[in-house]
């Protein structure tokens, strides 16, 4: 597994070996059931603080990319379509995440304050919510042709 | 407080007219690795002199694993690995008789390991350490002060006299041998790129005071850079934790302590911002030459912010 951290800049270590592994998990260059180096011999590798390791693995345990077998080491997970699935969705609501908040930038250059946004977005949210109610109620029905 | 690890209370100390430490207070748990970091002349080697006994402090008391320097500085030398910031040793000496002096000072010397240190620093074992370079001084210091296996280790400045590669063989030992076997290590530096890769935990001294103590990631969650409008700024909007400020044309480029709550508040206000990741040097540099006097309109009620 190669991992390259680069010192001084303004990405976190943690962050730095997390998004590595996790993209070489993504890509298939770590294949399902292939054994990552200890926490202790990637730590000694890079030069970097023994729990900053401990808690990339942890977290991408739990994220559903590794495995951590006790006594044997820590492993790339099978690619379960629960966690694929849970991984995508991840990212498509990080994604929206993103675009919401350029939206609510937007909206306070132009002057609309946050409980004026509230009231949008509430209104929104009730409407969407009847709007798709009403589309799965009517699913059998083309849309624009009356029951 | 427990009795591991290390613990230094409201520490203080004068030389003559010149306060050193002025209420210096820390806890280090075991096994935790601590970088003390601080420009020249912050107290950095006072406090840990004081932590060694070789000085005694002015008020304020300070133990390691539970034991107190000032009444059993002994025991506490026995288990403490201790490299002083311009170590001298015999001069006379080579390194191999170095560490045949030095094994029966401490009844836990490990001389393979000793000499497993010497081969990797490469340092030549038969050549008088007065004719040593600098940096492998140095490194001979580092290999002395931790033979003896020391479940705590305090190191004045290491880096500083060593090559980019022996720093480097250096942190991977800190690492390998230090963090995992679970020593408490405590040291200071002035590499900050280098230090946040190990350390645990960081503490900024600056003029006798920590001013800012933390978890080396969570440090970086909490004080960021936000960029603001200069226009829209109320004398409310101005941060509690305000470190730093830059005027850029009609924005503001401003560093704050704890950033979530502010960001909360400027979405609260509706204040468009954008917020930039610091690295630990731009954050050190805040806390120890940052200026808030750039804050447009700053009423006179507002007090300038330091963290105790």
């Amino acid at each position: 597994m190669y991992v390259r951290v680069e010192k001084g800049v303004s990405a976190p270590i943690s962050r730095q070996i997390a998004e590595q592994v996790k993209a070489q998990c993504l890509a298939g260059i770590l294949k399902p059931g292939d054994c990552l180096p200890s926490v202790r011999q990637l730590a000694k590798e890079l030069a970097v603080n023994v729990n900053t390791v401990v808690r990339v693995y942890e977290r991408l345990t739990a994220e559903g990319f590794l495995e951590m077998r006790h006594g044997e080491g820590t492993f790339v997970a099978p690619p379960s379509v629960a966690t694929q699935a849970a991984a995508e969705l991840k990212e498509q609501r990080e994604q929206f995440a993103r675009e919401f908040e350029a939206l609510v930038r937007r909206g306070l250059m132009l002057g609309l304050t946050p409980p004026e946004l509230r009231k949008m977005l509430t209104t929104a949210a009730a409407d969407a919510k009847t709007g798709i109610s009403q589309r799965t109620t009517a699913k059998h029905h083309p849309v624009g042709e009356s029951p | 407080m427990s009795d591991q690890g290390i613990s230094i209370q409201h520490l203080a100390k004068s030389y003559g007219a010149n306060q050193v430490l002025r209420d210096v207070s820390l806890e280090i748990p075991a096994g935790q690795t601590f970088a003390l970091l601080g420009r020249n002349g912050a107290g950095k080697t006072t406090t840990i002199r004081i932590l060694l006994g070789l000085i005694p402090a002015d008020s304020g008391r300070v133990t390691l694993d539970g034991l107190d320097p000032a009444q059993d500085a002994l025991a506490v030398r026995r288990r403490t690995g201790y490299l002083a910031e311009d170590q001298t040793m015999y001069p006379w000496m080579t390194a191999s008789e170095l560490c045949r002096f030095l094994a029966p000072f401490y009844p836990t010397w490990d001389m393979a390991w000793a000499h497993d240190y010497l081969a990797r620093f490469e340092i030549p074992l038969h050549t008088r350490i007065g004719r040593l370079s600098k940096g492998q001084s140095v490194k001979l210091g580092v290999a002395v002060a931790l033979a003896h296996r020391p479940p705590l280790v305090i190191l004045d400045d290491p880096a500083m006299g060593l090559d980019p590669i022996a720093r480097k063989e250096f942190n991977r030992d800190l690492v390998e041998h230090l963090q995992t076997s679970g020593s408490t290590v405590l040291y200071s530096s002035h590499l900050l790129d280098e230090v946040e890769a190990v350390a645990d935990a960081v503490a900024i001294l600056d003029q006798g005071t920590i001013v800012r103590h933390g978890a080396t990631e969570s440090l970086r969650d909490e004080v960021k850079q936000i960029l603001l409008p200069v226009s829209g700024l109320t004398a409310r909007t101005r941060p509690a934790q305000l470190l730093d400020v830059r005027r850029h044309g009609d924005r503001l480029a401003i560093i704050v302590d704890e950033a979530p709550t502010y960001l909360r508040r400027l979405l609260e206000e509706g204040i468009e911002h954008e917020v930039v990741d610091l690295r630990l040097d731009e954050i050190f540099e805040a806390y120890v030459i940052g200026r808030t006097d750039d804050w447009p309109d700053m009423p006179v009620t507002e007090t300038v912010a330091t963290v105790n």
